[in-house]
This record gives structure tokens, C-alpha cells and sequence, in this order.
């Protein structure tokens, strides 16, 4: 089997403030390959965006604090200095962020903030070089006219095209891993889809890896191979997109596919939210933290906390004593 | 489903997914997580009965340090201004008989702030001086003690206008908006044009001496160079009041636009009836924090008028007055100026940090 | 552009009509007889009219307004009424380049001294670093410019007396000169006229870089790889520093009033000093000079930062 080319164990990312605790990822562990395209859905709260940070280590670490292994190619993130950070951020690993209207630098024009990245991690090129595959990212992400627009400044356009911007500065170093944490829920629905068949096809056309995060099933089923279920900061299932779908294992993704409005639905049909809250992080109940809200609960979920298995065919695996 | 279950999260700071780093450190690689025992979580907190947020921010006044010591500060000196200059003189006052004119006199006299002995020129305290003497022999503690109330007199009928114009125009052209709204915005461009004290020492420059003698026979104020201090007083609070009124603008505006407004004005309640009990009370936060710091200000703008010489004339007198006449001697008497700026630096201060502090109590919004 | 500085234009002589009106019509009002004063105590009708007339004083007050409006124009500021015939610009003219050049490094300081400092609180904020300079900052800004300048001349007489060194606490060198002397006079008033709006700039600067280092544009720049320097440096600083341009104008108000208490306290002979010491002698037109000029000053100041925000954030279209 060919090496993971992102290999999570046991992060925790736990935030120490003036209430207490807040563990905002509690013991999560994951793999990825190359040129997967992983999902990880979840709720508001529920740890998927800080997992994303945390793998970047770009999480404030006073108030914060990782722990755990991030082996990328082999090499631990965790052991690095901050230099060596740098070096990799943008250059091997990417993200791109939900809200595109904010996340671009109103003072600097799009060519300079792609062509920025470049010079930054390819020292061997000239300014005029670093411009032109500014350019070339540009048509890559399909930006009409980029020579010329590539002087213009952020605030020229449309929220649909900052965030394809956002995927030229970020693929533009060919990096093997590009994060992707909510790319699409500030944007439109027709936007949404092109910006999504956008990245499908950059990242199959360089061999990129993508870890999609989001809280929108659809997304995933159009997008992703692999799926990631998050509950208060923890995995609670992870399979195959297919199983995920088809088989559901876990109580809470089985909630979340039922609480979804179908087109084919009658009228009239009520829909079927989760009951309940989300838990609070600060002080989680002891056990499986899907408990207090799960259906199929038994006493055992509340003392202990179930550890991924295998369940049905293949690669999935959920964390649940129901199964039994 | 168990009620125990369901958690009411206290005053938590839960990062929000996506909002989280500031500004990573990541010069401390893997550590062991030893973790610290959480903060014990408040319990009764959560059951306490709801509270009107006036009186929220009262307890939150109330527990700002800062504020409260300040509030001590000034009562003290408004104390002082008000019945120091009658304790002082009869307290351990003795008669004293002049070298200058023969005369005998009583405390209430030699320590009053406008009586001078010239033989006793320059002194640092004593006995009888009990913060010493100014160059032509006047108290010092006496004439401190008439410049505090001179000061907080001054602020208090300049804050009076300010209030008074700032929520009458205020609400009147956030409410109705119109000619009047045009009228306060041009007249406000036409204040801000003249930059701080210009237009107060434009006005009581040229108008000054004739001010002396047309107020001076209001009693109270009387012949004692205390006249010019109205004028002074109206030019003042002609040049903040612009101010108070935008904000106040703001603030109608705002409230203009709740549902609770549109909700009387469909019952039928008269524009009269919602401006005085609806928007008006809603004022007061925002008039209250402006007009503790417009004080700060109005203090400095008198002692400075006075120390140029157009506000309280001599025997008067001021703090800015006695800043003044001691700066020519500060080389060889520096007593006699610092005692007044000093006293002015604490009024002044204290009513900035007791500002601060409302508006931390009013509005914790506010703050970085 | 153009449009956009025709209107702000516009605007300015509106204002200035305004400031202008009101500082004619205040001397207009003016108590006492100017002419009178200057004829002493025995004059004829004759000489009373005439000289009424060489004054202008016999015209209707828009005609008068009117003239005075015209004069300014060529920095005619009218003539004295306590020196008979004297043109009040020629008693203004030795106080403006002291004026200036107080005015002109003041402002220089505030911003050279003050950013640095409020972007430095920012990047240590919460620690003892910044609470120290907070709490210095905010005693610079709330204690008056006269009381710093008292406690300055305090010190620095304390310092001479026990080291010998005998810097002067009052008086100003020559006019633009630098001399050891001259720096000896003018270091102190300077940065004491400064200190307000050094603290001004220290706390804007705080805040804005605060709010701009939350931005999510600051944590892309991260994500991108780039240095943290790089990021404060380029990415953080060049926001932060937009709305300060708008404040250039405000701080010039301040320089306006600080004028009047540093000339008077440290003695130094300003057009503030003059015209203050005119009152007393019932010249009003220097005053009324005085103060138009300020005004002007400060309305320009108000137009120059504007401008110079349009040229600095690029979100800003002129409409």
C-alpha cells in the first residue's frame, strides 16, 4: 500500500479559557492518501474546522494546544519550527477558507497576492515569471480576460470568482494537499457547483488530495471519495462516500440523512431534525457523546466511549455499540 | 429524554468553527497535555433571575474598581469646594493682625481668596497658610479651593446646556428629520470648523470686557471677576452641544427603526407620547457616557481660557488663573504652579477614567 | 478625481463663508469705538470721520464683509486698530514662521513617534508592555498640554539645578535654525505640544492594527506560507495604516489649540502669543486674522486627508 500521504493519530486540540476547557477536537484519527478527496461533514461546533487548522497548525496556540502525531510523507507537522512551517504552508499544503468576501487583502491586486505565493516558495523565479504563472492560475481557474484582471483589486469582483482566486493562489505551487473548509457556503447555489466542479477537476488534473469540509451532505455526495462524520469532536463514522449513503452505520449519520428534505418528499411531510443540542465542549458527558440524543442509546453508551470499528463491508468503520 | 442532559453553556468562549486563530505560536512543538483543573463553573450564575440592563450596568459599574474610586475622588472634591473654604477658615484661624494696614483680621478674611497680605509673599505652607502664599500674598489653599468650584461650577451649567440642546435637537432632528436635520448638520460642519477653543477665545476675547461689566450686576456672580465666567460658560457650551446633539442623532435614528417604536406608533401613540417615554429614556446611556467626558473637556477649557487671561479676571480666581500667574515664577517659586496643575491633572483624569468606566459599564461592547 | 475635489471644494468655501461670517460679524459687534480709542482724547468731527472712513467703518456691514472677504484673498488682513495704520499682517509676520515651525515638527513627532508605538502595543497586546504603555498614553491624553508644559519646566529647572546642565525653560531660538542653543530651546516645547497627539495616534494605531490583525485576510496570508514579519509588515500594517490618514486633520485641530497654552506657558513669540497679547490691547482685526487662518489651516488639513485616503484604500471609487 503506498504511503499515507496525511496520517492523523490521536489529535487533540483542546482551548484553555477564563470557563474552563474546551476541546474542541478530542482524540481524532485519520488517514489520507494521495489524490484523495476525503470529506468531513458535521454540525456547527462539531471540531471539523478546527481538525483543518490544527493539521496547519495554524490554531492560536495560547489560548490553544495541540497534541498527537500529523505525519505528512512521514515527516511529523508537530516536530517542525516555525520556519519550517512556512515553508510548508502554500507550498505542499493549502487551504482555502469559507468566507471569500474577507479573505482576500483589499490593499494588494489579485496578480500580486498569486504571484506573492509563488516567489515565496519558489526562489528561483523572477518577478516577471512570478506574474506570469500568476496569470496562468488565473486562466486555470477560468477567470475571463486575466491578464488584464490581474491587476485588479479584490473588492472588482464577485464573491464566486474571490474564492476561484483563492483556489489559484492556492493550488499555484502544485501543493499535494489542499484543505477546503467550507469553499462553497457563502456562495450561491449555481456558483456553488461551479466552484465545486472546479476543484473536482483541478485536483484530478494535478493529482492534488483535498480534505472538503463542510456541513452539506450534497456537497459530499458530488465531490468526495471518503467521508468523515464529526460529532463534538470526535469521528464518529468514516467509509467510503457509497457506504456512507447507502448504508449508514452510525445513529447520528443516519439522523442527518433522514433530516435532509427530499425533492421526492409528499407535501405536507414534516421534517426530521436531530431532537436536541449539540453537547457543550466544555464539559462533555462521560461516554459516547452522541448519547444524549441518540435513539438507539443503551446504558452502556453513557460510561463508555465507543472506539471506531469496522462495520459492514469494506473500509467503514463507525464508533457505536449498537451495532451489537 | 433526561433534563440532566440538556446543558446550558455558561459564559463559554467557544471558538467558533473558523474564527479561531489570531496569532499562532508554534514555537512550542508536541507537548504533554496536562491539563489544568477548568475553571469552576459558576452554578448560581445560571439560575439568577433576569435583570433590567440598567440596572446590569450599574453592577457592572459598580465593580469596576477604576470607576469607583474615581466617583470617591470627585465627591471629595466637590466637598471640598463647597465647604472647605468655610471649615478652613474657622479651623485653627486665630485673628491676625496685618503689617501692612494695622488692621486686625479674622479668619474668614486672611483666608479668604481674594484678601492679600503683601508681606507675606511667596510662602510655602505653614500655620496660618496652610498651602502657603502666591505672590501678592494671597491663600493658596483658599484660592485652590475657589478655582475646584469655579471649575465644577462652570461644568456643571455647561454640561446643562450641552444635555438640554444635545437631546432637544438631537431627538428633534433623528425623530423628524427634515429642515431641522439639514440645519443641525450644517450648523455641526460650521463648529468642527473652528478647531477646539478658537471660537471660545475668539468670543470672550472681543466680548470679554464688556461681559465684566454687563454681568456683574447678576448677584452671585458680582464684581469679583467671576462676570466673564457666564460668557465664558455660554461659548463653551456653545461649541460642544454640536456633538452631544449628533450623537444623540445617532441614536434616535437607531431606535427609531425597533419594532417597539413602529409597534406605539401603529397603536396610535402620539409622536410626543414615544419621544418622551420611548427614545428618551433610551438616551441615557449614551448622553451620560458623552457628558462625563464633555466635563473632562470643559475643565480644561475653562482653566485654559483662563490661564490666556480672557476667563476669570484677578481677585477671581481659577486653576487655569493660578497656573498662570505661577508659570512666571516657576523657576524660583515652583510650589505655586504645581499646586494648581497637579490638582487639575487628578480632577481631570478622574473624570476620564470615571468616563472610561461608564462606558465599559453601558456598552462592554466597547472595548478592544 | 476631479468631481471629487470640485465638491470637496465647494464644501470648503461653504465653510469658510461660514468661519469667515462669523469672525467679521463678532468684530462687527465689537464693544467700544476702535476710532475713538485711536484719536486719544481730543479730537475734531473731521478727523473722527475721516479717519472712520480710512478704515471703511462708514460702510453698510455686507459691504464691509464683503471688502474683508476680498482682502483675505491676498492676505490682506485689514489694518490694526491700535497702531494707526499699521497692516495687521505685519504684526503677525514674525510670529508665522515660529508658529510654523513648532506646528510642522509637532506633527512630524505625533506620527513618527506615536504609530510606532501603538503598532508596537498592538503585537505585544495584554502583556506588560502594552498595559504600561496604555497607561502612559492615556495620561499624555487627558492631561492638558498647559499642565505637561508646567511640569516640564518643573523638571527641567529640578535638572539644572542638580546637574548644572542649564537648559532654558522658556523662549524660542532662532526661527528654522538648529544650533546646539536653538535645540536647547525648542526640544522640550515641541514634544510637550506633541505629546497629546503622539498619545492620539498611539491609541488609534493600537486599535486599528487590532482589528486588522483579526481579519481573515491576516490568516490567509498565514496559510499561504508567508513569514510572520511579512505578514505584520506587509499584509497587516498597510490596512492598518488607512484610517490614520483620516485623522490627519483632527490632529491638526489639536496643533490649533496647543498652540495658544505651549506659546503662553513657554513664552515663545507665535501668532497664538501675539495675538493673544492683541486682546488685551482691544486689536480685534488680529485676532479676527488669527483665527481665520487656524480655521483655514485646519479645514485644508481636513481636504488633504481626505484626498489622501481616496489615494490609499483602493475600495474607495470617487463618485
Amino acid at each position: 500500500m503506498a504511503e499515507n500521504l496525511l496520517e492523523v493519530n490521536n489529535l487533540k486540540t483542546y482551548f484553555f479559557t477564563r470557563a474552563g476547557v474546551v476541546k474542541a477536537v478530542d482524540d481524532v484519527s485519520f488517514s489520507m492518501q494521495p489524490g484523495e478527496t476525503l470529506g468531513v461533514v458535521g454540525e456547527s461546533g462539531c471540531g471539523k474546522s478546527v481538525t483543518a487548522l490544527s493539521v496547519m497548525r495554524l490554531v492560536a496556540t495560547p489560548p490553544g494546544k495541540i497534541t498527537g502525531d500529523i505525519l505528512f510523507n512521514g515527516d511529523n507537522i508537530m516536530d517542525k519550527n516555525r520556519d519550517e512551517l512556512t515553508e510548508l504552508r502554500g507550498s505542499k499544503i493549502s487551504m482555502i477558507f469559507q468566507d471569500p468576501m474577507t479573505s482576500l487583502n483589499p490593499v494588494f491586486t489579485i496578480g500580486y497576492q498569486i504571484a506573492e505565493t509563488v516567489k515565496r516558495h519558489r526562489k528561483d523565479l523572477s518577478n516577471d515569471q512570478a506574474w506570469k504563472r500568476a496569470i496562468e492560475m488565473l486562466d486555470l481557474v477560468r477567470i475571463p480576460d486575466a491578464k488584464r484582471r490581474a491587476r485588479n483589486f479584490p473588492h472588482e469582483f464577485s464573491g464566486g470568482m474571490r474564492q476561484r482566486v483563492m483556489i489559484a493562489i492556492a493550488l499555484a505551487c502544485n501543493p499535494q494537499l489542499l484543505i477546503a473548509d467550507e469553499p462553497t457556503t457563502a456562495l450561491d447555489v449555481t456558483i456553488q457547483a461551479q466552484v465545486l466542479e472546479l476543484m473536482k477537476g483541478l485536483s484530478k488534473e494535478f493529482g492534488t488530495a483535498v480534505m472538503l469540509i463542510t456541513h452539506d451532505l450534497g456537497v459530499v455526495a458530488a465531490t468526495c471519495e471518503y467521508v468523515n462524520v464529526m460529532y463534538a469532536g470526535h469521528i464518529v463514522e468514516s467509509a467510503p462516500v457509497k457506504q456512507i449513503f447507502e448504508t449508514p452505520a452510525h445513529p447520528y449519520t443516519v439522523g442527518l440523512l433522514h433530516s435532509i428534505p427530499r425533492l421526492d418528499d409528499q407535501r405536507g411531510v414534516r421534517l426530521n431534525p436531530i431532537a436536541g443540542q449539540p453537547p457543550d465542549l466544555l464539559n462533555p458527558p462521560p461516554g459516547c457523546p452522541y448519547a444524549p440524543r441518540c435513539p438507539k442509546v443503551q446504558l452502556r453508551c453513557r460510561q463508555e466511549r465507543p472506539e471506531l470499528k469496522p462495520v459492514g463491508r469494506g473500509e467503514q468503520v463507525a464508533a457505536c455499540f449498537y451495532p451489537d | 429524554m433526561d433534563t440532566k442532559d440538556q446543558f446550558n453553556p455558561p459564559e463559554a468562549i467557544m471558538p467558533d468553527t473558523g474564527a479561531i486563530p489570531i496569532s499562532p505560536d508554534i514555537t512550542n512543538p508536541a507537548q504533554s497535555l496536562d491539563l489544568p483543573a477548568p475553571a469552576a463553573v459558576d452554578e448560581k450564575k445560571l439560575q439568577k433571575p433576569p435583570v433590567s440592563p440598567f440596572r446590569e450596568s450599574l453592577q457592572r459599574l459598580r465593580r469596576d474598581k477604576r470607576a469607583m474610586i474615581s466617583i470617591g475622588i470627585i465627591a471629595f472634591f466637590v466637598l471640598v469646594a463647597i465647604v472647605g473654604p468655610f471649615i478652613y477658615q474657622h479651623v485653627d484661624a486665630p485673628l491676625y493682625k496685618s503689617n501692612i494696614d494695622g488692621n486686625t483680621y479674622p479668619g474668614t478674611v486672611y483666608r479668604s481668596y481674594y484678601h492679600s497680605e503683601l508681606d507675606r509673599q511667596d510662602e510655602l505652607p505653614s500655620n496660618q497658610y496652610w498651602l502657603g502664599t502666591n505672590e501678592i500674598g494671597q491663600d493658596i489653599l483658599a484660592r485652590l479651593m475657589q478655582g475646584i468650584l469655579v471649575s465644577l461650577s462652570v461644568a456643571v451649567v455647561v454640561e446643562i446646556m450641552d444635555i438640554v440642546l444635545g437631546i432637544l435637537i438631537g431627538v428633534l432632528a433623528g425623530y423628524f428629520g427634515g429642515w431641522i436635520d439639514q440645519l443641525l448638520a450644517r450648523f455641526t460642519d460650521l463648529m468642527f470648523a473652528f478647531p477646539g477653543l478658537l471660537f471660545v477665545i475668539l468670543l470672550t476675547g472681543i466680548f470679554g470686557t464688556s461681559a465684566d461689566s454687563f454681568f456683574s450686576h447678576i448677584p452671585v456672580i458680582g464684581p469679583n471677576g467671576n462676570a466673564r465666567l457666564l460668557l465664558v460658560s455660554l461659548a463653551l457650551a456653545f461649541t460642544i452641544w454640536p456633538l452631544m446633539a449628533r450623537y444623540v442623532r445617532g441614536q434616535t435614528l437607531q431606535l427609531k427603526e425597533q419594532q417597539f417604536i413602529e409597534a406605539a406608533r401603529t397603536s396610535g401613540t402620539t409622536d410626543v407620547h414615544i419621544i418622551l417615554r420611548h427614545i428618551i429614556p433610551n438616551l441615557f446611556s449614551i448622553v451620560v457616557v458623552a457628558a462625563t467626558l464633555d466635563i473632562s473637556n470643559t475643565i480644561i477649557g475653562e482653566a485654559g481660557i483662563s490661564l490666556l487671561g480672557l476667563g476669570v479676571q484677578a481677585p477671581g480666581s481659577s486653576l487655569g488663573l493660578m497656573i498662570a500667574d505661577g508659570a512666571q515664577f516657576v523657576n524660583t517659586h515652583p510650589w505655586e504652579v504645581l499646586v494648581p496643575s497637579v490638582t487639575l491633572a487628578i480632577i481631570v483624569l478622574t473624570f476620564s477614567f470615571f468616563g472610561d468606566g461608564l462606558r465599559d459599564a453601558f456598552d462592554p461592547r466597547s472595548k478592544d | 478625481m476631479i468631481q471629487f475635489l470640485i465638491k470637496r471644494f465647494i464644501g470648503l468655501i461653504f465653510v469658510i463663508i461660514g468661519v469667515t461670517f462669523i469672525t467679521f460679524i463678532m468684530g462687527y459687534f465689537a464693544p467700544g469705538d476702535p476710532i475713538a480709542f485711536m484719536l486719544g482724547q481730543h479730537f475734531t468731527t473731521a478727523q473722527y470721520v475721516s479717519l472712520r472712513h480710512y478704515y471703511g467703518l462708514d460702510l453698510p456691514w455686507y459691504q464691509q464683509y464683503f471688502n474683508f472677504l476680498k482682502n483675505l484673498v491676498t492676505l490682506n488682513f485689514g489694518l490694526s486698530y491700535e497702531i494707526k495704520g499699521r497692516a495687521v499682517i505685519d504684526i503677525l509676520k514674525d510670529g508665522v514662521p515660529i508658529s510654523l515651525e513648532l506646528g510642522l515638527w509637532a506633527l512630524f513627532l505625533q506620527v513618527i513617534i506615536g504609530v510606532p508605538v501603538g503598532i508596537f502595543s498592538a503585537l505585544k497586546a495584554n502583556t506588560w508592555i502594552d498595559t504600561t504603555n496604555q497607561g502612559i498614553v492615556l495620561f499624555m491624553y487627558a492631561i492638558p498640554s498647559f499642565v505637561l508644559a508646567v511640569f516640564a519646566q518643573v523638571i527641567i529647572i529640578a535638572l539644572d539645578q542638580g546637574t548644572g546642565i542649564n537648559w532654558p525653560v522658556s523662549q524660542w531660538g532662532t526661527p528654522w535654525q538648529y544650533s546646539w542653543s536653538d535645540i536647547q530651546f525648542k526640544l522640550v516645547p515641541i514634544l510637550v505640544y506633541a505629546a497629546i497627539g503622539i498619545a492620539y495616534f498611539a491609541r488609534l494605531s493600537r486599535t486599528t492594527m487590532l482589528e486588522v490583525l483579526r481579519q481573515d485576510y491576516v490568516r490567509t496570508a498565514r496559510a499561504k506560507g508567508m513569514r510572520e514579519r511579512v505578514v505584520i509588515y506587509r499584509h497587516a500594517l498597510r490596512n492598518a495604516m488607512i484610517p490614520l490618514v483620516t485623522v490627519i486633520g483632527v490632529s491638526v485641530g489639536f496643533l490649533v489649540t496647543g498652540a495658544f497654552f505651549i506659546e503662553q506657558i513657554f513664552n515663545i513669540p507665535g501668532i497664538a502669543d501675539i495675538t493673544i497679547a492683541s486682546i488685551s490691547s482691544r486689536d480685534y482685526p488680529v485676532i479676527q486674522a488669527t483665527t481665520v487662518m487656524l480655521a483655514i489651516a485646519v479645514v485644508l488639513a481636513n481636504l488633504v486627508s481626505d484626498i489622501l485616503y481616496t489615494i490609499v484604500d483602493p475600495r474607495i471609487k470617487l463618485a
